[in-house]
């Protein structure tokens, strides 16, 4: 189920917002993230917090700090879950094709 | 804004009604879809039986049936291995819709609800707007962005 927890993840608008802005930015901490986005520093160490239970960030302590940054592996292993399921539909549809234009 | 559906679609040289059949006759589905045969009571709130040789059995119920315009089911198929059984948060919704085209049939399938599925960190209440690039593509271009920054 962890690429479901992956979609739990990242169905908040805002939560979205902070994945992109460290994958753009490469990194950041909760204050510079709350410094670009209309939410609090304690929203966005909420939404930090279920992101890296998702896997979808990793953090290392910096001075007083923790810096995140995105783990692009588990975004990966997703995508490709995803194209593997729209495949399997490809598949399906065209053997629906095949035996209605078979008669 | 990311989406959580899959949507794919084919267009069919045959009418309509004939498509419908395919898409709902037990006969049918467990040809195209399932490899060992399949179950359908094909009323809303009826059982939906999709049967393997190697994966097992999984479970659907069916959602919507209006012939022959669209039918619709919920299944535990994409996140489960083996026998599943269809319990609230493992399901996700597939809505199949015909439509006259030309002297063929445009059919379309959206699969959808992944956000939805009951994991520890699910949030239930969050809501997911519809995007037609799919989930897919946005989760390879954010990824694709990630691994430049990170590198």
């Amino acid at each position: 189920m962890d690429d479901a927890g992956v979609f739990a993840a990242l169905a908040d608008p805002t939560r979205w917002r902070v994945l992109s802005l460290l994958a753009e930015r490469g990194d950041g901490t909760a204050t510079t993230l709350a410094g670009e986005l209309p939410v609090s520093r304690v929203a966005v160490i909420k939404h930090l917090a279920v992101l890296d239970r998702a896997g979808l960030v990793e953090s290392r302590r910096r001075g007083r700090e923790v810096l995140y940054t995105v783990r692009p592996e588990r975004l990966d292993a997703t995508a490709r879950w995803m194209a593997g399921l729209a495949s399997e539909w490809d598949a399906r549809l065209a053997a629906i094709k095949r035996m209605a234009e078979a008669e | 804004m990311a989406p959580d559906q899959i949507e794919r679609e084919t267009t069919i040289a045959a009418p309509v009604e004939r498509v419908w059949t395919l898409l709902t006759e037990a006969e049918h589905i467990g040809t195209w879809f399932g490899d060992a045969g399949a179950e359908i009571d094909l009323r809303p709130g009826g059982a939906l039986v999709l049967r393997w040789a190697e994966h097992g059995t999984v479970h659907g119920e069916v959602v919507a049936v209006e012939p022959p315009r669209r039918f619709a089911y919920r299944w535990a198929a994409s996140t489960a291995q083996g026998d599943a059984e269809l319990v609230a948060g493992n399901s996700t919704l597939v809505e199949f819709t015909l439509a006259a085209e030309h002297d063929g049939t445009r059919l379309r399938v959206v699969e959808s609800g992944f956000a939805g599925l009951d994991v520890p960190e699910a949030e239930r209440a969050s809501k997911v707007e519809g995007n037609t690039e799919g989930w897919a593509q946005e989760l390879g271009h954010l990824r694709d962005h990630a691994e430049r920054v990170t590198a």
